[in-house]
């Protein structure tokens, strides 16, 4: 094994990367950040950037009277700023033995499409969180912001690998507990649970984030090329399960797949969420630069 | 019932919406049962022990390794969650995907099904009626070895007979109707074989048919049926209601030449007779005598009659070896066969032929015809015959006597090898083991005296019977005269009796075996009787008490006694026999091994009785025959056809029994039913081919 540092153009184009210097995260609600930002955030405050007029209360700030308008009006309105912050940007992506299979990996897909979230992310200056999930929170890069984090970035997402046994569930109930703010959360699995993945989204959901649900299929999975007598052994937890191959089972898996992936983006649409669908076979530059650009997840 | 049953907990277990369904699937299968049942009324099974042994054996093993190769190849997967749902998909949506899974198990097993339904032979029977016995008779004779058709009229009677078993109708395995044909196989030549008694088992009637085996004797039918009805009218091994009511029906497998069809009476329709044959040209011996010449013993004639039933006149060499030495070749030509107009009947081109040649041995004679290639000869069992030929034999005489000049003189006019003579008194002192041990003499004559022991012998008696033969004689009686004799019989030949008159003799009581060969008013005079071994030629009376010496009948009377005694000592009469006839041998010790070889040199052992003969019944073939006895030189018996009827090989397409005209079936025997397992057979390959095709199918998904 090569002692050079992790680079992140071990994971992206440089050119790829270029292309994505001009990208932001996009969150469709205005959320609250922590820091001051670059983008305006619900809460109005100390910018400098006009709202709106309210009329006073009392016990409100003094200071922001606006006495012009109470020289014209002898009315005491109270004048808004908007609050420039910034927006938390949470990657989770799922580090379970399921992501390693595939041809190509959808492992190798999750971390170039981690890498190039997080680095438009991290370009922009926003609060960036990459969190690895299995039965649980795996790894964990919290609070990084700026270019300088990059690196540490892409070191982590070369070195985690991808096994153990997925826990959905739990691993969204540690997320949801030790949330760092609010704003985007971009989830990044397959999300093939035997335990099912509803009551874990719902807890991202509820969290007042701008939830992104992206399942990444690989192409065995999404038209299996398989043949015969077989006995089909899970990756994870080595479930079997047999099955003679025949043209009415292929029918119905595929029928189960596009039901399954419908129930998934049904689930997130009617709960605010956006659900996409990726194949591992495609190249991460163009589901980045049209189709996430396409949703308004990036701008 | 069962049926009815598992409807109701079918409608309670799925309610009615699937019970419908699945009411339908067992409506379908049950009017399926119903059509095979009906089917089998009329299907019978020919081994369905077999096709039950193969599926006991082929059904557990198919799914054996239908188990072995449910063995799965291992496939990693990242999640078994979306297949495990389509498993449960495939069955829910699918009433019947455990068979539609498992299609190619399915498929093999109706393959498996066809096959051993075929091994079981079914058989599609299209005879209807109630069953029937019948009586099959295969002629075996002579003339069923014409070899006109191919191989011969007998193998060809013999498929005939086996195409009718098959027609028959067996009592079905699974079958409901409880009929079945029962038949009897019996082969017939001169006499009748039952080769199978009434039964319908037709492996048993296969075998018994195969079981026949051809014969050089002649065709004699009365025995057969006789002994048919008398089969007939007991009930068979597989008795029923019907047994010894109806009669059976006879079956007649011949070419039609009978012997004695006039003695036999059928019913009407009791008869059907199938001819076999398509050819009458056949050259035969049908004549054949040797015998040494009466002034010169060491010369041998062989007279023989050849005949020819051809239309054709044939010339071919006829060959005369003796020990299978060839000795002489004639080329002659045979006429053909002629027709006589007021007899409506066919004659046969007759040619008599005699060889005259020295030989003054023992020995095999053999006449046989060699045909030159041309010609036609369809029956090759009567090209030759054969005769056993005696050394010329001298008879040495004892004549035990109190100075019978009379005796003496006739004696000495006869061709003998030895007179001896000895006083009743020296007869007595010799010990008559010795006699029996050294066989010094060929005959002894006793005049006037009984013996206490007799030594094993032929003897020619005057006077008072010898005691311990059983003959007794009470009394004496006077003034007899000759009343009747056997002309015929060979003692007798050419004596004249007419003047016989005895002025006393003894009044002779013969047991029944005896034969007697003349009689005065009140007693037999001579008297013919076998006793231990030994042969009397009894005469009840002294000659010198009668005219007879002065009649020249007396020397005649003493040349042929000295002859037919002589003869009796190992005759040549006894070892030319006709087929059929047994070898018969006397004078042998008691309880002796033998061995007989048959002309196809297969051999026999025999053991001859407590009296000391022997008696071997087995000459169904023409041809010679060794007998073996120990250290004793080989006897040899020719065993001929010699029947100028029998080698008429002329197939008769119509028989007259006793005035009732039986035409012979005008088409071949067909089977009269129809064999399934062709059909079978041609579906398990099509079922074959469809598991090739969709097993290709799953495979390509």
């Amino acid at each position: 094994m090569s002692l050079r540092r992790k680079k992140l153009t071990d994971l992206l184009d440089p050119v790829f990367m270029s292309r994505l210097d001009r990208l932001d995260v996009l969150s469709r609600k205005i959320l609250q950040g922590k820091l001051q930002g670059e983008r305006r955030s619900k809460r109005h405050g100390q910018s400098v950037e006009f709202a709106d007029h309210r009329p006073y209360v009392a016990g409100d700030d003094l200071r922001f009277v606006d006495w012009n308008v109470y020289g014209r009006l002898e009315q005491l309105f109270l004048k808004l700023f908007l609050e420039e912050q910034d927006l938390t940007v949470h990657i989770v992506a799922d580090a379970s033995a399921s992501m390693s299979f595939g041809e190509p990996s959808k492992e190798l897909f999750i971390k170039k499409l981690t890498a190039a979230l997080g680095y438009v992310s991290l370009v922009n200056n926003n609060r960036v969180t990459i969190s690895f999930i299995a039965d649980g929170v795996t790894v964990q890069l919290a609070n990084m912001r700026g270019r300088n984090y990059l690196d540490q970035m892409a070191e982590c997402l070369l070195t985690t690998d991808c096994d153990g046994i997925s826990n959905f569930d739990d691993a969204c109930r540690q997320l949801a507990a030790g949330r760092i703010g609010s704003g985007v959360m971009i989830v990044l699995s397959d999300f093939l649970f035997k335990e099912g993945y509803d009551s874990g989204l719902r807890r991202l959901i509820g969290r007042q984030y701008d939830l992104y649900a992206i399942q990444v299929l690989c192409p065995q999975e999404l038209s299996p090329d398989l043949s015969g007598e077989l006995k089909l052994i899970d990756i994870e937890d080595a479930d079997a399960a047999e099955i003679t191959v025949s043209a009415a089972l292929s029918k119905y898996y595929k029928r189960n797949l596009t039901a399954y992936c419908n129930e998934l983006k049904d689930f997130c649409t009617s709960r605010g969420a956006v659900y996409v669908l990726a194949n591992s076979a495609d190249s991460v530059e163009s589901l980045v630069l049209n189709y996430l650009r396409r949703i308004r997840l990036l701008r | 019932m069962q049926l009815v049953f598992k409807l109701h907990t079918l409608k309670q277990t799925y309610g009615t919406a699937c019970a419908k369904k699945r009411l339908h699937t067992l409506r379908v299968l049950s009017s399926v049962f119903c059509i095979l049942f009906m089917e089998l009324e009329f299907m019978e099974w020919l081994t369905p022990m077999t096709a039950i042994y193969a599926a006991a054996v082929s059904v557990p093993l198919l799914l054996l390794l239908y188990f072995l190769k449910l063995k799965r190849r291992e496939q990693i997967i990242s999640s078994t969650l979306l297949w495990k749902r389509a498993v449960q998909d495939l069955q829910v949506n699918a009433p019947f995907q455990r068979l539609r899974r498992n299609i190619l198990l399915l498929l093999q097993l109706l393959v498996l099904l066809a096959i051993l339904l075929a091994l079981a032979g079914p058989i599609l029977s299209l005879i209807t009626g109630p069953a029937r016995r019948y009586v099959l008779l295969i002629d075996r004779s002579g003339s069923m070895n014409a070899t006109d058709i191919k191989p011969s009229r007998l193998e060809a009677a013999k498929k005939q007979a086996k195409v009718f078993v098959e027609s028959l109708r067996s009592k079905a395995f699974y079958s409901l109707r409880d009929e079945s044909d029962q038949t009897m196989v019996i082969a017939f030549d001169n006499s009748a074989k039952v080769m199978c008694n009434f039964t319908s088992d037709k492996k048993q009637l296969n075998r018994a048919i195969n079981a026949v085996t051809p014969s050089d004797g002649i065709s004699s039918l009365a025995k057969a049926i006789v002994v048919a009805r008398a089969f007939a009218q007991s009930p068979g091994i597989e008795a029923d209601y019907m047994s010894a009511e109806e009669p059976a029906r006879l079956m007649l497998f011949s070419d039609g030449q009978i012997r004695d069809l006039d003695q036999i009476v059928v019913g009407p329709d009791e008869l059907t007779f199938y001819c076999t044959g398509e050819s009458q040209q056949n050259v035969a011996v049908v004549a054949m005598q040797a015998r040494r010449s009466y002034e010169n013993p060491e010369e041998v004639n062989v007279f023989a009659t050849l005949a020819n039933y051809g239309a054709a006149p044939i010339t071919c060499n006829v060959q005369l070896s003796i020990n299978s030495d060839v000795r002489a070749v004639k080329s002659v030509t045979v006429p053909p066969r002629s027709i006589d107009e007021s007899k409506d009947s066919v004659l046969p081109g007759k040619l008599a032929l005699d060889f005259s040649l020295p030989y003054a041995e023992a020995g095999v004679l053999e006449v046989r015809m060699l045909l030159s290639s041309g010609e036609m000869d369809c029956l090759s069992c009567d090209d030759a015959a054969w005769a056993i030929l005696p050394a010329p034999k001298k008879l040495s005489v004892l004549l035990v006597t109190a100075k019978n000049k009379v005796l003496e003189s006739a004696l000495q006019a006869c061709p003998l090898a030895r007179l001896e003579q000895q006083s009743p008194a020296q007869f007595d002192s010799t010990d008559p083991n010795d006699l029996n041990i050294e066989h010094r003499y060929d005959m002894i004559v006793l005049d006037n005296h009984v013996p206490a022991k007799l030594p094993k012998c032929r003897y020619l008696v005057f006077g008072r019977p010898p005691v311990g033969i059983d003959v007794s004689a009470p009394e004496e009686l006077e003034n007899q005269v000759i009343v009747d004799w056997r002309t015929k019989h060979a003692v007798l030949k050419y004596v004249d009796l007419t003047n016989l008159f005895v002025a006393r003799c003894y009044k002779m009581i013969l047991p029944r075996d005896a034969e007697v060969l003349a009689e005065f008013n009140e007693t037999p005079a001579l008297a013919l009787l076998r006793r231990n071994g030994s042969v009397f030629l009894l005469a009840g009376f002294d000659v010198l008490q009668s005219n007879w010496p002065f009649e020249p009948s007396f020397v005649l009377f003493c040349y042929n006694a000295a002859g037919f005694l002589g003869m009796q000592l190992g005759g040549d009469r006894d070892m030319n026999l006709k087929v059929g006839e047994p070898i018969v041998v006397e004078g042998l010790n008691s309880q002796i091994t033998t061995q007989i070889d048959r002309p196809d040199f297969s051999g026999t052992e025999i053991r001859s009785s407590a009296s000391g003969s022997l008696r071997f019944p087995g000459t169904d073939r023409a041809g010679t025959y060794r007998l073996n006895i120990g250290e004793q030189p080989v006897r040899f018996f020719a065993v001929n056809l010699l029947d100028s009827k029998e080698s008429n090989i002329e197939p008769q397409r119509q028989i007259v029994l006793s005035g009732q005209e039986v035409q012979a079936e005008e088409r071949e025997l067909s089977r009269a039913n129809l064999s399934l397992w062709p059909f079978l057979i041609g579906l398990a390959l099509i079922l074959v081919c469809l598991e090739w095709i969709i097993y290709n199918r799953k495979v390509r998904i």
